[in-house]
């Protein structure tokens, strides 16, 4: 009950959307536009590597040639990728090396946010409660990266994209654009010309990481788009679990978000990924403004034995265009998803996740509950298939939809494909609004509708609540609670 | 992209590819790289068909020609057989128009009969007036080297009923397509289908039902078995229009691989713009219960009886939701032929 007091709290002393402030401070942009100069701008701001360089400008050719992707049930106006910087920092001080040295208008939006980028803060806490390093991303730069010392220490390394191409190059080259090509698809290959920043994660074998990592992405600058690439590394016997958050202020203007995950788990790894996106869904009634978030997601399970999972609450973007997947290549490895997306006002999301069986016992399970709201649109879209070599392949799929509101739609696109006698794959899906009786049954206890609503939902989306890391689990029942805000009545 | 079109102008360039969405799992621009000549006439007798006893009417479309009206006048009802025979390596399309007046009924039978490599089309409209009734029965013989794509377009009325199993066995490539525009109003539907594959065949069963007004019904099971190297898909769909509540639509689909190289695709997809509805659909794959097979094998039946038997009832939830009782009974045996090996 006590979840649901603080739920009814927090939404009575809300704005609609608490991220939207702008942080006024001096910021180094790219030209507006995108050609090869500004591919070569980037990579010579990072001070990159020729290869890196190479790489990028082979990626940019690529996408020259390729189409934008118009299957997804989504509707927006074409976008204009040169009306758009591809590269805001803020202004840099020479050579940071303590917190001390940021830029404190930028420690300040963290606050604000609630992400403890000072050590001392977050040990502040009471003795004992969960820590978590903190990988921040604002506009293109990671701005900083705490913990980084401890982590060392036990051989994780958290730092930045830029700086883990610099510090370690082996690696990057070895594992990066292995998992997502470079010309996977149009999105991600546009990722691969630009890509600014993002968080890179090694673990190395037997080591189970010390504490939580995340990245929190703040998109700021106008005119904008955000690229970043995240590439974690769970190496033999390795466990690591990762938080993903993001926000960006209101703007009348769309912005774009086009990012890469590559996770890789070899032999006996494991990753738990989590995300809660809550990028500025745009103003609910007349639908302007608000991120496009086209993100590509792909987990690798090299390894035999290798389990990835990733959790997802997806309550912001104008537009969503998002399928976390996996890949399972190794003996007995394993793919989780489990998601909430939740869309209201004019959101569009199409989101879903792909298991791919390659290797023998393989198992996979999805449970992904969408809800719409409002004028909203809301897809779950995904493919379970299982190769000739995949024998006893297994997979469970749950998705349901609830639906609020007379306007609202949901959407359920669930690709089987099954190449081998010896797969077992099942897949259910419901599709309903809240129940009357329900609904009758908790506001006669007293709960006014919005509450009741409320309640209701938070029962609904509970199978995938309860795998999110515990500090993102309080967080992200608020979410669901904000997000749907007068979606009632 | 019609096949008519493609038949009619000899056009490979207009047959449907794997990059068109619906047509992923069937491709035929990859199949088929020069499209044959048109059919001749159909040479010789066809003989009668399975479902002559029952029909009170028999019509035959053969190698695309023949005429196909029917028209079941308010209040009466019809049996009737359609048979649509393809015979050699020629293309053919056919027409049918199928009419019911309010509160008419009709026993469909249809019959796909064929031999050679012929590349064959039909298309079936079918409009039922208020109150209509309509149960079809799609018995689908293609030859192994047939392509055969069926397409149906149902308009149904308030209060009307349309029920319809389908029975195939699959063909080179063969689809047996069905869409229907729902208008709620207490009309009800149900779209079954089984598919029975051995050897290359290949079988694919589409659905598309759009709901348009409150108060519509809709149920759906289809169940399949492949073996060998055959590949049976189904694609589902039940689109929900704004306004359209109280919609109750369920779909299930279930099919068993009996080798390592078969394969099933499937897509079961709800489309839904309406709040009051409750829509579910089931899908599950997989290979035949073990324990089920252990059951029976201790009770001394041999294996491939004990797994006839449990194919036999696996799809005869399908069969057993048939109307019709001799036509039930002459489906039944129809499948039992197929599943023994």
């Amino acid at each position: 009950m006590a979840a649901v007091t603080q739920t009814v709290e927090q939404v009575a002393g809300l704005e609609k959307y608490k991220h939207g402030f702008v942080t006024d401070i001096e910021q180094d942009f790219a030209p507006k536009g995108l050609n090869a100069d500004i591919v070569r701008f980037i990579s010579a701001k990072k001070n990159e590597p020729e290869w890196m360089l190479a790489w990028r400008l082979d990626a940019f050719e690529r996408w020259l040639a390729m189409d934008e992707p118009d299957w997804a049930k989504v509707n927006f106006p074409k976008i204009d990728y040169q009306d758009s910087y591809y590269y805001a920092a803020p202004k840099e001080k020479v050579g940071i090396n303590s917190l001390d040295e940021v830029d404190p208008d930028i420690l300040e939006t963290y606050k604000k946010l609630g992400i403890p980028l000072r050590e001392q803060e977050v040990l502040a806490g009471v003795i004992g409660s969960p820590r978590y390093a903190v990988d921040a991303v604002f506009d293109s730069v990671s701005v900083v990266t705490t913990f980084k010392k401890e982590l060392a220490q036990v051989g994780v390394i958290f730092c930045s994209m830029s700086e883990a191409i610099r510090e370690h190059p082996e690696l990057v080259r070895k594992y990066l654009g292995t998992v997502v090509p470079v010309s996977d698809n149009y999105f991600a290959c546009l990722n691969a010309a630009v890509f600014s920043d993002g968080s890179f994660v090694y673990v190395p074998p037997g080591v189970r990481c010390p504490m939580e990592l995340s990245t929190y992405f703040r998109i700021n600058a106008e005119n904008s788009g955000q690229f970043e690439r995240t590439l974690i590394i769970a190496d033999k016997g390795a466990y690591v679990s990762y938080l993903e958050g993001c926000t960006a202020p209101m703007r009348d203007e769309n912005q774009l978000h086009a990012a890469v995950v590559e996770l890789i788990t070899l032999d006996d790894a494991e990753i738990k990924y989590s995300t809660v996106q809550n990028w500025y869904p745009g103003d609910p009634e007349t639908g302007k403004g608000g991120i496009y978030n086209f993100v590509t997601k792909r987990a690798d399970c090299r390894g035999d034995r290798s389990k990835v999972s990733w959790t997802q609450v997806e309550t912001g973007s104008a537009i969503t265009w998002k399928y976390p997947s996996c890949v399972l290549r190794g003996e007995g490895s394993s793919g989780e998803f489990y998601s909430i997306a939740i869309t209201n006002g004019r959101q569009q999301a199409d989101t879903g996740t792909k298991m791919i069986h390659l290797g023998a016992n393989t198992r996979s399970r999805i449970i992904a509950k969408g809800i719409s709201a409002g004028r909203s649109s809301n897809t779950y879209r995904g493919l379970v298939s299982a190769h000739p070599k995949a024998k006893g392949a297994r997979n469970f799929t749950q998705c349901d939809s609830l639906l609020i509101g007379k306007q609202c739609a949901a959407h359920t696109v669930p690709y089987i494909e099954a190449r081998n006698g010896q797969a077992k794959f099942e897949h259910e899906a419901t599709t309903t609004r809240l129940s009357e009786d329900q609904l009758f049954y908790v506001m006669q206890r007293g709960l006014s509708q919005e509450e009741a609503v409320q309640l209701l939902v938070n029962g609904f989306v509970k199978d995938v609540l309860q795998e999110l890391p515990m500090e993102f689990a309080v967080e992200a029942q608020k979410l669901v609670a904000i997000s749907l805000e007068g979606s009632v009545g | 992209m019609s096949l008519t079109s493609a038949i009619r102008d000899r056009d490979v360039a207009q047959l449907p590819s794997r990059r068109d969405e619906d047509w992923r799992w069937t491709d035929l621009r990859g199949l088929i790289r020069i499209l044959p000549q048109p059919s001749p006439p159909f040479a010789g007798d066809p003989g009668a068909g399975v479902f002559d006893p029952l029909a009170t009417q028999v019509v035959t479309l053969a190698n695309g020609r023949g005429e196909a009206v029917i028209y079941v006048p308010a209040g009466e009802t019809a049996w009737v057989a359609l048979r649509i025979l393809s015979q050699g390596d020629g293309a053919h399309a056919a027409r049918v128009s199928i009419t019911l007046a309010d509160g008419a009924r009709l026993h469909l039978f249809e019959t796909y009969e064929g031999e050679g490599g012929y590349v064959a089309q039909t298309s079936l409209a079918l409009t039922l007036g208020e109150g209509a009734g309509v149960e079809r029965i799609v018995l689908a013989a293609d030859s192994a080297g047939g392509v055969s794509i069926s397409q149906a377009e149902v308009t149904l009325s308030p209060k009307s009923e349309f029920a319809q199993t389908v029975l195939t066995c699959g063909g080179r490539r063969q689809r047996i397509e069905t869409r229907v525009a729902h208008p709620g109003g207490h009309a009800s539907l149900r779209l079954d289908g089984v598919y029975l594959l051995a050897d290359k065949a290949h079988a694919d069963l589409t659905t598309v039902v759009t709901h348009a007004g409150v108060d519509g019904l809709t149920e759906q099971l289809t169940k399949g078995v492949v073996r060998d190297q055959a590949r049976g898909v189904f694609q589902g769909r039940i689109v929900v229009r704004e306004g359209a509540d109280r919609t109750d639509a369920k779909m299930g689909h279930h099919a068993l691989i009996l080798s390592d190289r078969a394969e099933v695709d499937a897509k079961p997809e709800l489309e839904i713009y309406a709040d009051d509805v409750a829509c579910a659909h089931g899908n599950t794959v997989g290979a035949l219960d073990e324990d089920a097979m252990f059951y029976a094998r201790q009770r001394g039946m041999p294996e491939a009886d004990a797994r006839a038997l449990l194919t036999e009832a696996f799809v005869g939830q399908v069969i057993d939701r048939i109307d019709h009782n001799e036509a039930r009974d002459l489906v039944r045996g129809w499948a039992a032929e197929r599943l023994r090996p």
